[in-house]
């Protein structure tokens, strides 16, 4: 419980109409697109900087978590409060304050949806690169706290790349500009540090991004092989001919027949495996570049190659991609994910450990994820009615993670660490790699109130649990 | 046990992380050693009790073809490491000035970069994996050798042009990349104007510079349908791929390096002699004749919201006009991390900023 005192500074600082506090309002709160939740205390719907700052003024000086929170479609458990406190709201900071269309940036507030600022600057001929599958509701201020990626990131790049500065608020309240538009600037790479950091150094309230020319010719297909195996082997020939797609996505026979019921997408549902592969640039490119893809795909047991040939059936072969775990809820309800990510060479030894880990547990797996940057998304389909599956559910995931690691990979490709991973950040980070990133945190938010129990592993929690209410697949169409 | 003065060439990174840690408990100030090249970087030090070179660091520790992903140790020259990767058709897109003879920490260290920016960026986009030296003795790692990876802070950026100031690089992971399928390079003498007008084909150029005498000079890659049709429309002369690296060896003795806002480059180094840019990127180098010239561009960079660092020059010039220009505005921030790794202040103690 918030102390009352507190409350009413907050009501003063950002308006009576901006302060939750009861019990049934805040239950909305407790969640962000992952399993575990947490009510938090308050909610803060801030509208400017200056509140966001004065919040997280009055948070340290009551020594208060606050937990800093966009359209919460995070995967991690990034925004749960997870120690109660404070979580403070962004989303009503959703101005594009500025489009620069010489220098190609835009300056958005943190609130602002991700395919808003792409549609926005579409008359201009420009679009914002990262693409995460949530693109219809996450924000930019989630994206650059969590480094998120996307389907086009294997060509152009993740959130980091992007972002050109920050306006942020640190925990004691004070507001800085962080780095610009001006390339090798002096000192530290302080935005560079920032971007990634989870809402534990830092709250976002202003973003600088790059914007990019929409390139004139775009040119999708689609591919079925018999396996995941084989047309796994086919992503690394494509990546070793010298040729990097824009995007190069897999799912696996689970995921289309799922897609294909929901969609009509027209995926092959009697291929093992499916690849979605896009190249973008003049058209002289787009179709040079598509007819090696061929080749190659062709020569690795590549079937039923398709091409979009209109902008519609470009959008439906995407639709089935992003909506894909939406569609998974015709085969269970629940699904829980990991985005665990290997050295590309490494993905059918990482899939048939994961496909043997969901038939030891007797849990279905569909996967469906980023082929080209080695970046897995198995999801776990469950029944939460059925409450015994649960632990097993956990425990499979871990295993999956597991497996991820033994074969060189890292616990995240774009979801960030968050609540969920934390207690594995050991699997890959000795006690000395921790420790220089905790001096990294003790220098930013030294009494801890910044989103405190995430990324770093918490002694006094053992190690995560599924509890309480878990991802509906039905309502998600993102991950 | 480390005395001052020493030349210390540790033969591992465990080594000279304990070199690094017997200097530090006596307070003795080191100054980390690549290639030399970016010697000449930032203010001269205060002090200069051990040199703690890389160089015996040089092995390539795995480099995975398919996977397109390198693990070096800090010590090894970019010429070597793009040698090995040739063999398996790869580079790194790092093209740096006053090569060759840069170590792969040096440039991760100094943040240098070359043309090749434009279409790649610097380090920073493609740097996966790091691995420090701090003064109490002990290695940290940060990200791992997968291409895309939110596993922790992005130690990566911490560390990446803070010019050892808060630790020794001693290794780092790259993401790679397949040798263009087509690689041309076309010249003019159009200047500014010519400049612009590459810059808007269709195909972006990969790296495009133009110089005081109004010599253009424009790379392009990709595919070779594509790639032809846009140089045929641009219509400049073809030119030799060494250009690049006879460009690449330039390094002027009083050399200034201007970064700025990327519309605004043109009007500050117009009216300067003896300079070339980097129009698409933002960023000009500049062979400085004296300390008021000097001041004079660096206000107005600095009014642009750029700055001017100076990349070499003799020390009565550096210490007149000062390396690194007014300090940032998050300078506060910057000294709590340093003293958080460098509590002793032993790294390169006065050179860099903090």
């Amino acid at each position: 419980m918030l102390p009352r005192s507190v409350a009413e500074e907050l009501r003063r600082v950002a308006g009576d109409d901006a302060v939750i506090v009861s019990p049934n309002d805040l239950r909305i709160f407790e969640r962000d697109g992952s399993i575990e939740g947490a009510m938090p205390d308050a909610v803060v719907l801030a509208s400017t900087t200056e509140q966001v700052s004065a919040v997280t003024k009055i948070a340290a000086r009551s020594n208060i978590p606050v937990v800093p929170r966009g359209a919460g479609t995070g995967l991690s458990g990034g925004a749960v409060t997870i120690r109660g406190g404070i979580a403070l709201q962004v989303t009503r900071m959703r101005r594009i304050l500025e489009v620069d269309t010489v220098a190609q940036t835009a300056l958005v507030e943190p609130g602002v949806v991700n395919q808003e600022l792409s549609l926005a600057v579409a008359q201009h001929g420009l679009f914002y690169a990262p693409d995460p599958s949530s693109q219809k509701a996450c924000t930019i201020g989630g994206n650059a706290a969590e480094n998120s990626g996307g389907p086009h990131c294997l060509y152009y790049g993740v959130t980091t790349n992007h972002v050109l500065g920050m306006e942020v608020v640190l925990a004691d309240g004070s507001v800085h500009w962080v780095s610009g538009d001006t390339p090798d600037r002096v000192g530290l790479d302080l935005c560079g540090i920032l971007v990634g950091s989870e809402g534990t150094l830092c709250a976002i309230t202003k973003i600088k991004v790059r914007l990019l020319r929409v390139p004139p010719s775009i040119a999708t297909m689609l591919a079925a092989f018999p396996s995941i195996e084989t047309a796994s082997q086919a992503v690394s020939a494509v990546i070793g001919h010298g040729i990097v797609p824009a995007a190069l996505e897999m799912m696996d026979s689970v995921t289309v027949g799922a897609v294909e019921a929901h969609y009509h997408a027209g995926y092959p549902t009697d291929a093992g495996a499916v690849l979605l592969v896009e190249v973008d640039g003049i058209a002289e490119s787009t179709r040079e570049l598509m007819a090696a893809i061929s080749r190659i795909l062709t020569d690795n047991h590549g079937f039923g190659l398709r091409e979009a040939q209109t902008p519609a059936e470009r959008e439906l072969l995407w639709a089935g991609r992003k909506g894909a775990i939406g569609a998974l809820g015709r085969i269970k309800p629940n699904y829980y994910l990991h985005d665990g990510v290997v050295p590309r060479s490494r993905l059918p030894q990482v899939l048939s450990a994961v496909g043997e880990i969901g038939e030891h547990y007797k849990l279905p797996v569909a996967n469906v994820f980023h082929a080209g940057d080695g970046n897995l998304h198995p999801n776990i389909l469950f029944d939460m009615r059925d409450r015994d599956v649960l632990p097993q559910v956990e425990s499979a995931g871990e295993e999956m993670l597991r497996a991820v690691v033994e074969l060189g990979g890292a616990l995240s490709g774009e979801h960030g660490i968050g609540l969920e991973k934390a207690a594995f950040m050991p699997w890959i980070y000795s006690e000395d790699d921790l420790g220089a990133m905790h001096r990294v945190k003790d220098v930013f938010d030294p009494a801890g109130i910044l989103n405190p129990g995430k990324i770093f592993p918490d002694p006094s929690r053992k190690s995560v649990h599924l509890a309480g209410r878990t991802g509906l697949a039905i309502e998600a169409r993102w991950w | 046990m480390v005395s001052a003065p020493a030349v210390e060439k540790p033969a591992s990174a465990e080594a000279l992380a304990e070199t690094l840690r017997e200097a530090a408990s006596q307070r003795l100030a080191v100054i980390p050693v690549g290639g030399g090249m970016a010697s000449g970087m930032g203010d001269p030090a205060m002090r200069r009790d051990v040199e703690l070179h890389t160089t015996r660091l040089d092995r390539v520790v795995e480099h995975s073809q398919a996977d397109m992903v390198v693990s070096v140790e800090a010590g090894i020259t970019l010429e070597a490491l793009q040698e090995h990767l040739a063999r398996a058709g790869q580079f790194l897109p790092i093209d740096p000035f006053h090569s060759p003879g840069h170590t792969i920490g040096g440039l991760l260290a100094t943040g240098w970069t070359g043309p090749l920016r434009l279409r790649f960026g610097s380090p920073r986009d493609f740097l996966i994996g790091i691995r420090v030296a701090t003064p109490d003795g002990k290695l940290a790692t940060g990200g791992g050798r997968v291409v895309k990876n939110v596993s922790g802070y992005d130690m990566m950026k911490l560390h990446h042009g803070a010019l050892g100031s808060l630790g020794v690089i001693v290794a780092a992971s790259f993401k790679v990349f397949p040798k263009p399928l087509h690689d041309v390079t076309v010249a003019s003498d159009g200047g500014w104007a010519d400049a612009e007008r590459a810059l808007a084909t269709p195909v972006a150029p990969s790296a495009l510079e133009v110089f005081s005498d109004g010599r253009t000079l424009a790379r392009y890659t990709g595919s070779p349908d594509a790639i032809d049709r846009v140089v045929r429309d641009l219509g400049w002369a073809r030119v030799e791929q060494s250009v690049w690296a006879e460009h690449s060896r330039r390094a002027p003795e009083r050399w200034a390096r201007i970064a700025v806002p990327k519309e605004k480059l043109r009007e500050i180094v117009e009216g300067l002699a003896d300079w070339w840019a980097s129009p698409g990127v933002g960023v000009a180098h500049w062979a400085a004749p004296d300390a008021a010239s000097i001041r004079d561009v660096r206000v107005r960079a600095e009014a642009a919201g750029g700055t001017l660092v100076m990349l070499a020059a003799p020390d009565d010039l550096v210490r007149d006009v000062g390396a690194w220009g007014t300090p940032p505005r998050t300078i506060e921030i910057m000294r709590r991390l340093k003293t958080a790794f460098d509590p002793d202040g032993v790294l390169n103690p006065g050179r860099f900023v903090v």
